[in-house]
């Protein structure tokens, strides 16, 4: 399995930074996600690592080999494209076979060997019995598990998934999506995915990099992105969030108290880093589904909130009101079973382990 | 956005006002100032206009608007043309009038465009390294990529561009006495020269009655002469004109509006683009002669005859042909337009001529005036009319007579005048493509198939289509059905008459029986078979260049190179191609042992090495590739354009190499594009006039069917009129043919459509 690194890459459109000194590295084996907004050259990222695009500046290994200027025929990744891409002049079987006669004298395969491999690869993503249709013939979910099977079943070192799901229906994504992970852990590609769907990303990938504006801006497991955020685009981008500026008015160890000015109150016993201890002004972010109803009566506990709901939308599981809290209001979710209506007086508390506090108060560096 | 200043906002108005006023002086004060003061007016309307741009007016409605920016850009060629040409008066004032909105668009192009990039570029200061710069362009490029891009620009420098600058030295040739080098322009801008005539000569109107014989009186239609180079600018306006108000109407009734016979009605109105050259404007003739039936009309209405001649002969000739080049382009534009466009405009109460001018119209322009810079190319450069209808006062008759008339030695001046029409041309053909490019975004709409808005007629509305419309598309369509009358000698060649009992297959038989005849369709045939296949070779290579590479400059010259062609007289090529082949043997001569050898081989390409040894066939193969070169391109182009990029990068992607990728993923997808691309060329080559009737002049056993049909109606006698007329049936039926297989069989629109 190989492993993929990319160091201070730089890509330049004429006028536009496409991709702004990305560095990061794919273990082996790892479903790795590029996430961001359209735009953000994540797309642009895939592409110089497939070998369409060359970087201005900067360096793409595999493994330990430096192959920023190896053509994109000699790489042995295997893409599959938003569009699919699927030859519409050619069969499934030709589309999904054409990766192996290219390499037919390489691999010393014979026809046997070809069909053989097609059709277990075509097994694989449960297409059995449709080699002899044309692409135009097949349903968008086919479609896209052709593309996959013309993708792996030349065993590439790396397979590039270019949002792979975002022409399928709502239903359909999901299931491709379970589909495709469950296909990759089976065979230990080393993957890189690129989508806008944050919870796509989350659900499918051992590891994420946010991107936006050609910047990466930070990278970890689906839960570090999460829970951990390091800067306000990612903590923006990634969930629902409130978002206040704050004050360090406290600081004990590792725990502060912050003072949110537009709320007029303060979050005591939030856990905060060294960085943030320096700052003046902070960004807080607080998760709507981290806040939690208390009783009216709960008397005397700490980080407690009373607001009045403004609006409430039942969302199925969920219900997720917006309330008035002295100048400014905040998006809670309420479990489905209660029964709320705008004007009513709620108490809430914010659990200060799950606030989270940014060193930053705008989205510019 | 409209800044205040001082007490008011500045706004369009005030650019009008200033233009009138510069105008009004200007008129006023012109018979009493020499052209030093005149400087003066021309500075206050620009510094008026540059006080008006800086005190905040919104330029940029020049170039969104629609009609203002196409008014700008025409603005330029007739300012231009009026300080060469020195036109004062009327013309002069509106020139002035033009100037400070001119002014304006001149200034915002640099604040829009200029400006922001320059400041960019220090902005950002991105420093790559030229080595990297470098290696990153070359990593983009296969051996194929580098052969396709390079064989491409080197045909297109070689045959194509070399030939135009030599043609344009060739202009700045003087007699040794002369010391001025613009004395050949000069000839021709010089008013009062014979191309230059601002007062014609006494006596000379656009029309006259005469007395005929019997009592008769003729009316005789003739068009001013107004010297050679204004009468081609005036006429090519004019044709242009009037073809695109009528194609404009004809294609909007067929687009829009359903009645019985509204396919046959389509059928009919696209006869006019069987091309059969000569042919059809002789028929034009014999139809409008003193005569002919149209006179039989007029002379039972009103007592007279009628007779169309010269000038005016020539513009209703070049009408009745080109207008359908409009009405296709007018048609395709109509119903391209998104239906909700129009249907907000009614839904908000707008009707009838209203929605049409303020919403149907501006959307379609930019397709439109696609087709009428054909138009005027076509006729800037056409010689079918001017050589029947024996007009020599036009730029295009006068390059070809100085063919024929000195053997072997074309004159500077002819040169120079090559470059006039080819400057007129190409400058018309660029402003049109830029302005169809800035336009192009209004066509962007939510996408998806729509149903065409259609109306049924009301009685009036058939009354109107059945008597006016469907005569003037039959009327429009005469001069086709008139060539196969002549050919079966139910028209005879001269007077006019219907004997429909004299009808003869014979003249058939003698376009392959008589070896005379026939010599020249074996040549038309033989010949558009090669330069369809260089053609071909040379349109697949230049378009996957263009539409798979992105380099700064490369590839948008290569790809301006490539349509640019269409913007070029086929008799500027004809004089380039002899100016080149002119000086190719010699070229070689001075390179040691190869040289002599080489020199003895390319001789025979000289058109002064006798009439004998001269090869006309290979020039006119190269001049045909070259010549359609856009309209082969441009359908491989359109098919590379259909094969998205991934589906190419899934190939290398999955490790094929990029001439697997071309030859095995995307030619077998674009094939159909491919061969209709190359029919059309086909139906161009096998049609072509300009080159084959000069350049095959010389030489004439190797000459064209084009060549042989001129020879038939150059001088309007009688001898092989009907062969001819045969040969132009044989044309028309190639063209069908083509044109069947291409729509049938192929499943693909055939389309004149411009720039």
């Amino acid at each position: 399995m190989t492993r993929v690194r990319l160091e201070n890459v730089t890509k330049i459109y004429g006028r536009v930074i496409a991709v702004d000194n990305v560095t990061f590295e794919v273990e082996s084996g790892e479903l790795f996600t590029l996430l961001g907004p359209s735009g953000c050259g994540k797309t642009t990222t895939l592409r110089i690592i497939a070998g369409f695009e060359v970087p201005e500046h900067g360096r793409v290994y595999f493994d330990e080999n430096d192959v920023t200027y190896l053509k994109p025929y000699h790489r042995n990744t295997a893409m599959v494209f938003q569009n699919y891409a699927l030859w519409p002049h050619m069969t499934v079987y030709d589309n999904v076979a054409y990766g192996l006669r290219i390499r037919k004298k390489v691999l010393k395969l014979t026809e046997e060997d070809i069909k053989k491999r097609v059709r277990e690869v075509l097994e694989l993503v449960k297409l059995e019995g449709l080699e002899d249709r044309y692409p135009l013939q097949l349903s968008g979910g086919q479609q896209q598990r052709v593309a996959l099977a013309r993708a792996l079943v030349v065993q590439p070192s790396v397979l590039l998934l270019d949002e792979p799901l975002s022409n399928l229906d709502a239903k359909l994504r999901i299931e491709m999506r379970e589909e495709i992970k469950r296909i990759q852990k089976k065979l230990g590609i080393t993957t890189i995915y690129v989508t806008h769907d944050q919870i796509e990303a989350m659900s499918i990938s051992d590891r994420i990099a946010v991107m936006n504006k050609g910047k990466l801006l930070q990278y970890g497991s689906p839960r570090e992105i999460y829970f951990r955020p390091r800067k306000l685009f990612v903590a923006d981008f990634i969930g629902r969030s409130n978002i206040y500026v704050g004050e360090v008015t406290g600081v004990e160890d590792k725990y502060a108290t912050v003072y949110i000015e537009e709320l007029d109150s303060h979050i005591k016993g939030v856990m905060v880093s060294d960085e943030v201890k320096s700052r003046k002004k902070v960004s807080v972010v607080i998760r709507p589904e981290t806040v939690k109803l208390v009783e009216k009566s709960i008397g005397k506990m700490e980080n407690l909130f009373k607001g009045k709901i403004d609006l409430a939308m039942f969302m199925g599981e969920k219900i997720e009101t917006r309330v008035k809290i002295a100048n400014s209001s905040m998006i809670i979710y309420i479990p489905n079973y209660m029964v709320v209506s705008p004007g009513e007086e709620i108490v809430f508390h914010i659990p200060p382990e799950n606030t989270i506090v940014i060193p930053e108060i705008t989205m510019e560096d | 956005m409209p800044r205040r200043t001082g007490f008011r906002h500045v706004s369009l108005k005030d650019l009008y006002i200033a233009g009138l006023v510069t105008a009004l002086i200007y008129y006023l004060l012109a018979p009493y100032i020499e052209w030093t003061t005149e400087i003066l007016i021309w500075v206050l309307g620009i510094v008026w206009a540059f006080l008006l741009f800086k005190s905040g007016l919104d330029y940029r409605r020049i170039l969104f608007s629609f009609s203002m920016s196409f008014l700008a850009i025409i603005g330029f060629i007739y300012t231009f043309f009026i300080l060469v040409l020195q036109i004062r008066g009327i013309p002069r004032a509106l020139a002035l009038f033009l100037l400070p909105l001119l002014t304006v668009a001149v200034l915002g192009y640099f604040k829009q465009n200029i400006i922001p990039t320059i400041k960019i570029k220090r902005l950002y200061k991105i420093h790559v390294p030229l080595k990297r710069r470098i290696k990153t362009t070359l990593y983009k490029l296969d051996p194929i990529m580098w052969f396709f891009l390079i064989g491409g620009s080197l045909v297109l420098i070689v045959f194509l561009i070399t030939p135009v600058l030599l043609m344009l030295l060739n202009a700045f040739v003087v007699p040794p006495y002369v010391k001025d080098i613009f004395y050949n322009f000069e000839r021709i801008f010089r008013p009062g020269s014979r191309y230059v005539r601002l007062t014609p000569p006494p006596g000379s109107s656009l029309y006259r009655f005469l007395p005929l014989k019997g009592g008769e009186k003729l009316l005789v239609i003739t068009g001013v002469n107004y010297g050679i180079l204004l009468n081609s600018m005036i006429n090519a306006v004019v044709v242009t004109s009037v073809a695109t108000v009528l194609g404009i109407i004809v294609a909007f009734i067929l687009a829009r509006y359903d009645f019985p016979g509204r396919t046959l009605f389509r059928i009919l109105a696209m006869i006019p683009l069987f091309v059969t050259p000569f042919v059809n404007a002789y028929v034009i003739r014999i139809l409008f002669g003193p005569y002919g039936p149209i006179s039989a009309i007029t002379d039972a209405l009103f007592g007279w005859r009628i007779e169309i001649k010269s000038l005016a002969g020539v513009a209703l000739a070049q009408i009745m042909a080109f207008y359908p080049i409009v009405y296709l382009n007018a048609y395709s534009s109509f119903i391209n337009i998104d239906p909700s466009m129009e249907e907000q405009a009614e839904n908000l109460g707008s009707k009838g001529l209203k929605l049409f001018l303020t919403v149907t119209l501006p959307l379609a322009l930019p397709g439109i005036v696609a087709g009428s810079i054909l138009v005027f190319i076509f006729s800037l450069e056409d010689l079918g009319a001017p050589i029947v209808f024996q007009e020599p006062n036009l730029m295009s008759y006068q390059i070809y007579s100085g063919f024929t008339t000195e053997y072997g030695i074309v004159s500077p001046e002819l040169a120079a005048l090559g470059f006039v029409m080819l400057f007129l041309a190409a400058m018309g053909f660029l402003a049109i493509r830029s302005y169809v490019g800035m336009r192009s975004y209004a066509m962007i709409s939510r996408g998806g198939r729509w149903v065409i808005r259609e109306r049924r007629l009301g009685p009036l509305g058939l009354a109107i289509v059945y008597l006016v419309l469907l005569p003037l598309i039959l009327f429009t369509a005469m001069p086709q059905i008139g060539v196969i009358l002549l050919a079966f000698n139910i028209i005879p060649p001269t007077g006019f008459s219907l004997q429909w009992d004299k009808a003869t297959p014979q003249y058939f038989v003698r376009l392959f029986s008589d070896p005379a005849v026939f010599r020249y369709i074996r040549n038309t045939l033989m010949y558009a078979t090669i330069a369809v296949v260089l053609a071909t070779t040379v349109a697949i290579m230049i378009a996957y260049s263009v539409s798979r590479t992105k380099m700064k400059v490369i590839t948008p010259t290569l790809d301006t190179l490539a349509t640019i062609p269409l913007a070029i007289p086929g008799l500027v090529i004809a004089l380039g191609y002899y100016y080149f082949f002119l000086a190719l043997p010699n070229v070689f001569k001075p390179i040691p042992v190869i040289g002599e050898p080489l020199y003895k081989l390319l001789f025979p390409l000289s058109p002064v090495s006798g009439p004998n040894t001269f090869q006309a066939w290979i020039i006119l193969i190269i001049a045909y590739s070259i010549r359609k070169l856009p309209f082969v391109t441009r359908s491989v182009y359109a098919g590379f354009q259909q094969v998205h990029h991934a589906l190419e990068e899934a190939a290398l992607n999955l490790g094929a190499s990029r001439s697997r990728v071309i030859f095995g993923v995307v030619m077998p997808l674009i094939f159909t594009y491919i061969l209709s691309g190359a029919i059309v060329g086909f139906i161009y080559i096998s049609t072509e006039v300009s080159t084959s009737i000069t350049i095959g002049g010389l030489r004439d056993d190797q000459a064209p069917m084009t060549f042989y049909m001129m020879s038939q109606y150059k001088g309007g006698t009688a001898t092989g009129v009907q062969v001819a007329a045969a040969m132009g049936v044989l044309l028309i039926l190639i063209q069908l043919i083509a044109i069947l297989i291409i729509v049938l069989v192929f499943k693909q629109r055939y389309a004149f459509i411009g720039v």
